[in-house]
């Protein structure tokens, strides 16, 4: 006992947290040893000759929360990983500066133009399917709803991709969203807590769709050699979630942090992030996998990141009062 | 010498009144039918009773607010004297200083005839077998005054004779002052100089 | 001693009084009340009211006859070992056994289609299974040690008596279990009204909430802190009330005197033995089941491919966390029982009965308000970053800290009830005492030791505030496998955990029966 807690206290002192040149909040699964995190840090440190420290917490809203507890005594030069949903609220913390950058590399497709925020990938919320067992998907979110296959999701009050389909529903069917819900909810197997537990039980089988990303094929051709899930496009439209990245107001090292912004959606780092990440490059001509190529490209619907901000805890009380019938 | 001087202890709604006194070194027994208060007695002597009056002095000195560890006194249970999970031989050497020759317990065990027992646990033993034990304990520790709850209540009439010889006589060698609670009048005649009916 | 328990009294209830001072701080505000007139919180409430009198009672019905088949034939094959399964179903990382039940009774699972087709996991159907699985072993150890304290006499008197099944049911094993089904009964109805995790994952929306997923809810997106503490209070009120009562009503069972072995079982006749034999093999069944159907997703990893060498640190730390979270509670533990000890001896029955509450509350209070309300009030003073992984040790502590307590406090009472006197009486000091206490504590105290050790190296939750990448435990390694599609490689993560949690159970209940 006494030994294993003299190891314990010396491995605590001799692997603290130095002070980096430059520190990012993002979320753990980002730096995780498969995750972009690691090998986007090797690239950079290789062109600044600088140090950079991530730091992760849980997920996307975990770091919103947690410059909204630290304010302006956060650590934090840059935070990467909020979404577009998420935006405004991070915004209004005040703890965000202007990037400063031209983003006109971007795909056009994004039509982005924020002076704070700057996507470094993206991805479409989608329906994923087994085509061994089904030959004929569902061909738009009314038929999937209509339909009595069975489906699983997350919930949109822990997670993002339950927030996208929430935004979903709410662009496709406006006023009669409450009854859609409650006839998603006749077939829905379960509304799980986070992404992976939702996917993990349609891996093993227990639904006919899971709600996950466009990309999330290319994952199982990349590093499984599995062709068979499939993306189910929609002919109403997808929602995109945009992954994105910003300065603090409070930031010490400001120039730094810009070249990073700067190096994250350079081609460097846009070859890297997709196959780590399972999400799409946010410029053109990045040089993936063959099976990005492959994925389904869907029209973009959806709402604004302000009108999102807006209705967000709205939609929420409608879909949990559908739902919970 | 012990005193006690009209003690009264509550028993629920009713109240006990005590008086007595002992010489140093003077054997007592003390008789009385079955719910009189004899063990009240002893416990209110030994200090686990709340005392509602009265004084008990020792020397001369009163006893009343001293803890039961501060209390010159070494006390006989009427049952429950044994630690169940150590073997007898530590359970004996308990309430002795570390220093105590460990000679005088060995005697007593030859002579009460519980050698063979020491080493094994309680559980093994017969209730006549941990009473001995018990009582050899209560004696030879270093304490002026010793109470005997029913000590010999388990023993067979030849056990029981060679115990009481052994207790009247560990006693007056050591000039203990003694109360003995027992039903039987054969134990007063072994042990006590004199008796006492309550 | 006496000081010192007060003092680590003090400060298990600091922490947590302190977590909720740092959610109220930040909130600027106390609860929203008029939260109790919403439809959704009150549903929220009769759910998890529902659902956690639905599982108690389940678990303790069922754990019964279980009890019963074990106490009246000690010559049961494997016995030792089904009482081992046991310990180790109640301590389950429920990531573990959330991925066996899905595995076994999910849509594709192995016994699904034994089930009809109307079948489906999710909903109050999985959380009742999962509850069950969970806390019957629980109940049905606690309830074979009640039976084990009646005494050969009192069988030996009824048979002399030539009393009925029924008188004997009803005369001996009844009131022998009455006392400890109440309070375990409140005890699996707390831990059932808190759960969580289970909840979450085979809850199947917001149909089926509790409070506690409902406090994560609110606090997750929306950071609505006001309704997290409404959702808080009320859990604390309602399952601390419940456990006081129910502690106050269910006492003294463990007053019993142990003296000589027991030998003497009435036994059963023939066919009450094959009823018995079959309860038992069902028994083996619902434990082993959800664990075997976790080998099949196992068999998917690339064995050879698979990085072994990761799984060795996350291994090491989770043991280290586990081990230092286990120790330290365990002395509290005992420390926090000596003025409760006290209380008994001086039978001051209302300070005993709220100082056993206060050394428990960690089980009633909300965990998730005590992690959140933690950090937000550390991570402005202190560098979490650097300094997460004491917290984590500290709280995965005190979180454990009541299951410590609950199984040192009857063997403790007990001591004192047989032998608080006789040490007085032999005037020993205190070390003498302690020395004493030991060899009479130690099985307990191994067994709680193994117990609250698996309990704290299962943590999630913990970890994933407070806990940071340098030093993952193995359920985060798990989690995070899970996260990047690495479905095949979380299963045999899980597998280990399972494993190197029975591991510590086996070799623990071992010490334990060798010493």
């Amino acid at each position: 006992m006494r030994s294993l807690l003299s190891l314990f206290t010396a491995l605590l002192l001799t692997t603290s947290v130095s002070a980096a040149d430059l520190t990012v909040y993002t979320y753990d699964s980002f730096i995780s040893e498969w995750g972009p995190g690691p090998k986007l840090e090797a690239a950079f440190e290789r062109q600044c000759d600088c140090d950079i420290t991530f730091i992760g917490v849980e997920d996307g809203v975990s770091i919103l929360n947690r410059l909204r507890i630290e304010g302006d005594s956060n650590k934090a030069d840059l935070i990467l990983g909020i979404d577009d949903g998420l935006m405004e609220e991070t915004r209004t913390t005040g703890l965000i500066q202007p990037h400063g950058l031209k983003l006109d590399r971007l795909k056009p497709e994004l039509a982005w133009s924020d002076d704070s925020f700057v996507p470094f990938d993206y991805g479409y919320f989608a329906f994923i399917y087994d085509s061994r067992q089904i030959s004929k998907p569902v061909d738009s979110l009314q038929a999937l709803i209509d339909s009595d296959a069975t489906v699983i999701y997350q919930d949109p009050r822990t997670s993002t991709p339950g927030q996208g389909l929430m935004m979903w529903v709410k662009a496709v069917y406006g006023d009669q969203a409450a009854d859609a819900w409650q006839r998603l909810a006749g077939h829905t197997v379960t509304v799980t807590k986070g992404w992976w537990e939702a996917y993990s039980m349609f891996l093993q089988g227990s639904a006919d769709y899971v709600l996950s990303y466009s990309s999330s094929p290319a994952y199982h051709v990349v590093a499984e050699g599995k062709s068979h899930y499939k993306a189910a496009p929609f002919s109403e439209g997808h929602v995109a979630q945009i992954e994105l990245a910003a300065i603090t107001r409070t930031s010490g090292n400001p120039e730094l942090a810009r070249r990073f912004l700067e190096f994250l959606t350079s081609a460097e780092a846009q070859r890297l992030i997709p196959v780590s990440n399972w999400m799409l490059p946010v410029i053109d001509g990045v040089e993936l996998p063959p099976v990005f190529g492959e994925l389904i490209q869907p029209k973009r619907i959806g709402f604004s990141p302000a009108e999102v901000a807006d209705r967000r805890s709205q939609w929420l009380r409608e879909w949990r009062n559908a739902a919970a019938q | 010498m012990l005193e006690i001087d009209n003690l009264r202890v509550k028993q629920g709604a009713a109240e006990l009144h005590y008086n007595l006194r002992a010489l140093p070194g003077e054997l007592l027994a003390i008789q009385g039918r079955s719910g009189v208060g004899k063990s009240t007695l002893l416990h209110a002597i030994a200090g686990f009773l709340p005392v509602a009056g009265g004084d008990i002095r020792w020397k001369g000195r009163s006893l009343l607010k001293l803890t039961v560890e501060q209390r010159p006194v070494s006390l006989l249970f009427q049952d429950h004297n044994l630690f169940e999970h150590i073997n007898v031989w530590h359970n004996l050497r308990l309430g002795m200083p570390a220093e105590q020759s460990p000679e005088p317990l060995h005697q007593a065990a030859e002579v009460l005839q519980v050698t063979e027992l020491l080493q094994r646990k309680p559980s093994e033993l017969s209730g006549g077998q941990r009473q001995r034990i018990g009582l050899i304990r209560a004696l030879l520790r270093p304490e002026p005054i010793v109470l005997l709850d029913e000590p010999f209540a388990e023993l067979d009439p030849q056990t029981r004779q060679l115990a009481a010889e052994w207790s009247r006589a560990t006693a007056k060698n050591g000039h203990k002052t003694l109360l003995l609670v027992t039903h039987q009048d054969e134990d007063v005649e072994r042990v006590a100089d004199r008796a006492l009916q309550l | 001693m006496q000081r010192a328990g007060i003092a680590a009294l003090l400060f298990s209830v600091l922490v947590t009084v302190l977590a909720f001072q740092g959610l109220i701080g930040f909130g600027h505000g106390g609860a929203d009340w008029s939260l109790l007139s919403d439809r959704y919180y009150q549903s929220v409430l009769l759910f998890s009211l529902k659902q956690a009198s639905l599982s108690a009672l389940l678990s303790l019905l069922l754990a019964w006859p279980l009890a019963r088949a074990l106490y009246y034939r000690p010559q049961l094959p494997a016995r030792r070992g089904f009482l081992s399964l046991c310990v180790l179903a109640f301590v389950m990382p429920t990531l573990v056994l959330i991925t066996g039940l899905v595995a076994l009774l999910g849509r594709n699972g192995l016994l699904s289609p034994l089930l009809g087709e109307q079948w489906n996991l999710y909903g109050l159907n999985g959380i009742l299974i999962a509850h069950v699985y969970l806390n019957l072993p629980f109940a049905v150890r606690v309830m074979l040690q009640q039976l084990q304290h009646i005494p050969d006499s009192s069988w030996q008197l009824a048979a002399q008596l030539k009393l009925s099944r029924w008188q004997r049911l009803r005369l001996i094993e009844w009131p022998t279990l009455k006392p400890a089904v109440l309070v375990l009964f409140g005890f699996v109805f707390v831990l059932c009204f808190n759960s969580f995790a289970v909840v979450l994952a085979l809850g199947g929306g917001p149909r089926a909430t509790t409070l506690e997923v409902a406090i994560y809810q609110a606090l997750k997106y929306d950071f609505n802190i006001p309704e997290a503490l409404t959702l808080a209070w009320s859990q604390l009120l309602i399952a601390g009330s419940l456990f006081l009562l129910l502690s106050r009503w269910g006492r003294s069972h463990w007053l019993s005197v142990d003296t000589l072995q027991r030998q003497w079982i009435p036994q059963p006749n023939q066919p009450m033995k094959l009823i018995h034999a079959m309860v038992y093999a069902a028994g083996w069944l619902l434990l082993l089941l959800p664990i075997v159907a976790l080998l099949p997703g196992v068999l998917e990893v690339d064995m050879a491919r698979f990085g072994w060498s990761a799984l060795l640190r996350p291994t090491l730390v989770s043991l280290v966390v586990g081990l230092l979270a286990a120790g330290g509670a365990m002395l509290l533990a005992y420390l926090m029982l000596t003025p409760v000890r006290q209380a008994h001896l001086k039978r001051q029955r209302k300070r005993a009965l709220l100082l056993e509450w206060l050394s428990t509350h960690a089980l009633v209070a909300p965990a998730m308000v005590v992690s959140v309300g933690l950090y937000i009030l550390l991570l402005r003073q202190i560098d979490l970053d650097r300094w997460g992984m004491l917290f984590v040790v500290l709280l995965n502590m005190l979180m454990v800290v009541p299951f410590a307590v609950q199984q040192l406090r009857p063997r403790l009472l007990q001591y004192d009830a047989q032998y608080h006197r006789l040490c007085r009486a032999l005037k020993l000091s205190g070390r003498q005492r302690l020395r004493l206490e030991w060899p009479f504590l130690r099985p307990a105290f191994i067994a709680s030791f193994a117990l609250i050790l698996v309990l704290a190296i299962g943590d999630l939750a913990i970890f994933a505030i407070f806990g940071n990448e340098q030093w993952t435990t193995l359920p985060w390694l798990i989690y995070s496998y899970a996260g990047s599609y690495r479905i095949a490689e979380a299963s045999l993560a899980s597998l280990l955990l399972l494993l190197l949690c029975a591991l510590i159970v086996w070799a623990f209940e071992r010490i334990r029966l060798d010493a």
